[in-house]
């Protein structure tokens, strides 16, 4: 593999001139251990190695809780989630309808193609998980739907439901 | 017949260019390589098709842990030590054995560790505060996909109060 070669010993020098040259001395190293290691270094930064950035969703609130927004009722949606991760959907004052949620991003879409300017309230349980929230903004993202708003589960909501799936 | 047998033939292959090619490998690994900042918790990140990257500076991250904990982290260590420096000496007493032996100060906490755990009441303050320092401050939550809604809703609340009506989640990408 690697060596390094000087040059070759110049033997006639040495009988002539009185002074003496220094002598040139081949020197032969053994790249090879050297080598090696530089592959197992290379090995592990390359494994080692997560070229990924994290991906992040964004999110905007509206500036003040206080302000209201007017909807006008056929726009609106309402998905509320329960504890147990099961979905309900009403438009305006319609009453809630459960989904699935693999059959939620078919309505979502058919909802948003049929009204452009849907709006949707996405109301989660506090007993609910983090990752439920994920799971359907990420549906109303890939749906298209840029209107949305998160509003807390209030009693009245939990009776509707109650009612619903009694 | 006698078969004739055919001599072997020494093969020497340069090497060089190879070798050459695997250091430029080995610097170019070695110079991108970051390693992964030692964590305070194990944080499982849920999935999204969201591609936007994370930004690489200006972060404040507010990490929801499974059981419920906060931790406030900010990217730069002098922005750190001041944002968080008194809540870390309140909260001194509070802190696990393990995490007042690993730092040793209240100080040291601030400065070295890269998010350090807050109260929910104390975060108001922290996030206004944090904000001062520094304007350009995107603002990142990192929740744990087991997390509970109750304190997702809380933060997001407390967001909300403090204008900062625009932030990140942090998720996996998933493929499909």
């Amino acid at each position: 593999m690697g060596a390094v070669d000087s040059a070759a010993p110049r033997g006639h020098e040495k009988k002539k001139g009185k002074k003496r040259k220094p002598r040139r001395i081949g020197i032969r190293i053994d790249m090879t251990p050297f080598v090696d290691i530089t592959f197992l270094l290379l090995t592990f930064f390359m494994l080692t190695t997560t070229m990924v950035q994290p991906q992040t969703m964004e999110i905007n609130l509206p500036p003040s809780a206080d302000v209201k927004v007017e909807v006008a009722e056929s726009n609106l949606m309402t998905l509320r989630i329960k504890e147990d991760a099961s979905i309900f959907w009403n438009m305006g004052i319609e009453s809630p309808k459960r989904v699935e949620f693999d059959n939620l991003k078919a309505l979502l879409r058919e909802r948003h193609e049929q009204n452009p300017k849907l709006t949707v309230l996405l109301k989660i349980d506090r007993g609910g998980k983090y990752h439920m929230m994920v799971d359907i903004i990420d549906e109303f993202n890939v749906a298209g739907i840029s209107r949305f708003s998160i509003a807390p589960m209030l009693e009245l909501d939990l009776k509707v439901l109650a009612k619903v799936s009694s | 017949m006698p078969k004739i047998k055919k001599g072997r033939v020494s093969i020497r292959i340069d090497m060089t260019p190879f070798v050459d090619i695997g250091f430029l490998l080995l610097t170019f690994f070695m110079l991108t390589t970051q390693f992964k900042p030692p964590e305070e918790v194990v944080i499982e990140l849920p999935f999204s098709h969201s591609q936007y990257k994370l930004p690489e500076s200006d972060v404040m991250m507010i990490t929801i842990t499974k059981d419920d904990r906060i931790f406030l982290g900010l990217d730069a260590q002098g922005a750190r030590s001041r944002v968080l420096g008194e809540v870390v000496k309140r909260n001194w007493d509070y802190y696990s054995p393990d995490v007042r032996k690993q730092y040793g100060s209240p100080e040291a906490l601030a400065k070295l560790a890269l998010s350090v755990e807050v109260n929910v009441k104390d975060l108001p303050d922290l996030l206004i505060k944090a904000r001062i320092t520094n304007p350009k401050l995107r603002t990142v939550v990192k929740g744990d996909k087991d997390a509970n809604y109750g304190i997702t809703e809380d933060v997001m609340n407390i967001l909300q109060k403090t204008q900062i009506t625009r932030f990140n989640l942090i998720t996996n990408l998933e493929h499909n």
